[in-house]
């Protein structure tokens, strides 16, 4: 009877895994995520569900046509701080010399110094946004863009970002 | 006794094998090769990959440009890498698409192999990392060069020439396949282009024409409509002195692309019909145009930039609302500014480059 028991409970759990497995190859289509990794404790990699439970915050940027918009969005800073990135208390001696490079999925690349994405060093509040006006982001600009507030040029503010790289300057 | 002094001579013995084997292990000193200098002016910048274990030396530049233009590493014995690179074509072959083996078109328009050191990403799709992983996908390539290469390795093993070369460039007579790799890849770095009209302009020794100047900032200059400043905005895309940048863009070729580009890597729809955006050196003479080479000249291109971007959702922003008239839909040039831009392309003509022995085919004789 046991013995029943047991290989009616393997061959459930074959039927299960083969299933889950195929409903898996179904889903190919991927998910767009932004992963925060390099010099970090603990790498993230956030869907935009995954970023919609995170708090997030206001942030106005001029557009290049010089038109007020509304984005909202999670600010860096927190984001670093989920990551383990050594932020807050931390940023001190050789961690001065750490920046993050941001990089957008058709290969442009911009980078900030940690200092200036830490309210202990600047008022400023420098957003990854996944909305504007209250709308998704537009094709070629989400499904995350950087918002970068009160900068001459837009050039920082990274449109379609993929990734947050945490890095020491060296030499 | 008798046992004993044959226990001696064993030692002995172990000793002496010991010895020979530790002598031999520490002779294994550093290969003798002289570093090559790689010249390139400071306005490209120092950007540029040489990984640790692979320096660029003067041995290895060599046996590069030997197994460059080696038809033994195909399994014809025709095709070399020069058989689609050829240097008076600034590396190209001419054809939209290549044939290799028997005659299988390439997927792909051949690629011009100039400045390939600020590179990171290769091939029109940014799939292999790095030169040395580029160098072994053709040379495995069933249409390419006939997937020759484990047994292009024996062969080369059993040349005359090129076991001392190999030793040369890398301590050993050993013929392998990351060593071929290495040495290609070692030569192709050494293929600068930087002595272009537009070179001799930025070191102030050449005054450019009107229409050149006019292309040149047309080039450079993106449009504001309503300020009057006219522009063309190539520069967003293929801007900074190298005329390259490295980015990945849908510039507008097809709504529904046949090939998809990047999205075949990554899976994701945003890079849908997305393309890297390829160095313009030299493309006077790299012509026919794009991934698939649809376009026969530069007037074609700069027809398609003007007046036919076709729109998608993975449409490059840039290619997008950057209009030259106030409520114009495209990019409105006039005539003489598309002529002007095809000026200022070709002053990126280098015939140091397409001319320079160093790179030419070392299996020629010269007389
Ligand atoms: C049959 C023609 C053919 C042969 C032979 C060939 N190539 Fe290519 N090469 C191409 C084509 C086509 C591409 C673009 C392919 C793509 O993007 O999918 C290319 C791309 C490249 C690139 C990428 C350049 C860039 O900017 O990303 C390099 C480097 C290169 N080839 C080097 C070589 C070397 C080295 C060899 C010899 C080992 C070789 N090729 C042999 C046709 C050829
Ligand atoms: C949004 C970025 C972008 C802009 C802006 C742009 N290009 Fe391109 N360009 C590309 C990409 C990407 C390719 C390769 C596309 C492909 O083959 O599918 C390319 C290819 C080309 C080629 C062909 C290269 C070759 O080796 O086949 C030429 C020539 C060219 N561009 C000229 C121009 C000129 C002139 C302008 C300005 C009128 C311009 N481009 C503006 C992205 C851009």
């Amino acid at each position: 009877m046991k013995k029943y028991y047991l290989s009616t409970i393997v061959l459930a759990l074959l039927f299960f895994i083969t299933i889950s497995q195929s409903v898996h190859a179904q889903t190919v289509a991927k998910e767009a995520v932004v992963k925060v990794e390099g010099e970090v404790l603990k790498p993230l990699s956030l869907s935009l569900s995954d970023f919609a439970k995170l708090k997030h915050v206001d942030v106005t940027m001029k557009s290049r046509e010089g038109v007020l918009q509304q984005y909202s969005g999670v600010p860096i800073f927190d984001l670093l701080r989920l990551a383990g990135v050594t932020v807050g208390k931390e940023l001190k001696g050789e961690n001065l010399t750490k920046y993050m490079l941001v990089r957008s999925s058709d290969g442009y690349e911009v980078v900030f110094s940690l200092a200036e994405l830490d309210p202990s060093f600047t008022n400023r509040v420098v957003i990854l946004a996944d909305s504007k006006d209250g709308k998704p982001l537009a094709d070629g600009v989400g499904p995350f863009r950087l918002v970068v507030p009160d900068e001459n040029k837009p050039a920082r503010s990274a449109l379609e970002v993929t990734n947050l790289i945490i890095r020491f300057a060296k030499d | 006794m008798q046992i004993e002094s044959h226990y001696k001579k064993f030692t002995l013995l172990l000793v002496f094998v010991a010895a020979l084997i530790l002598v031999a292990a520490t002779n294994a000193d550093p290969v003798y090769t002289d570093p090559y200098k790689l010249e390139y002016p400071d306005y490209f910048g120092n950007r540029i990959s040489i990984p640790d274990h692979n320096p660029t030396t003067k041995q290895g530049v060599y046996l590069g440009r030997m197994l460059f233009y080696e038809t033994k590493l195909s399994s014809s014995k025709t095709i070399s890498c020069a058989s689609c690179h050829q240097q008076k074509l600034a590396f190209t072959d001419g054809k939209a698409f290549s044939s290799g083996i028997n005659n299988v078109p390439t997927k792909r328009n051949s690629m011009s192999l100039a400045n390939l050191l600020w590179v990171r990403n290769f091939f029109w799709d940014g799939r292999a990392k790095g030169l040395e992983a580029q160098a072994i996908i053709p040379l495995n390539d069933a249409h390419e060069m006939g997937a020759y290469l484990d047994k292009a390795v024996k062969d080369l093993q059993k040349t005359k020439n090129y076991p001392a070369l190999f030793n040369d460039a890398f301590g050993s007579p050993d013929v392998t396949k990351d060593r071929i790799a290495m040495a290609i890849a070692q030569f192709e770095r050494t293929l600068i282009s930087a002595n272009s009209p537009y070179d001799k302009y930025l070191r102030g020794e050449y005054k450019p024409t009107a229409a050149e100047l006019n292309g040149m900032e047309m080039f450079m200059n993106s449009a504001e409509a309503n300020k009057n400043i006219r522009g063309a905005s190539c520069a967003q895309c293929h801007g900074t002195p190298k005329i390259y940048m490295e980015l990945f863009h849908n510039n507008g070729l097809d709504s529904i692309p046949k090939d998809l580009g990047r999205e075949s890597l990554t899976g994701m729809a945003n890079d849908r019909g997305r393309f890297r955006v390829v160095t313009l050196r030299n493309i006077e003479l790299t012509a026919p145009y794009m991934h698939d080479g649809r376009f026969k000249n530069l007037e074609e291109v700069l027809d398609h930039y003007n007046e036919h971007i076709m729109p998608s959702k993975s449409l490059s922003v840039t290619l997008q609302n950057r209009p030259n008239d106030v409520d114009g839909k495209s990019l409105g040039l006039t005539a003489t500014e598309k002529a002007n831009i095809i000026s200022f392309l070709k002053m990126l003509t280098d015939s140091t480059f397409v001319n320079n022995p160093k790179f030419s085919n070392p299996h020629i004789k010269q007389k």
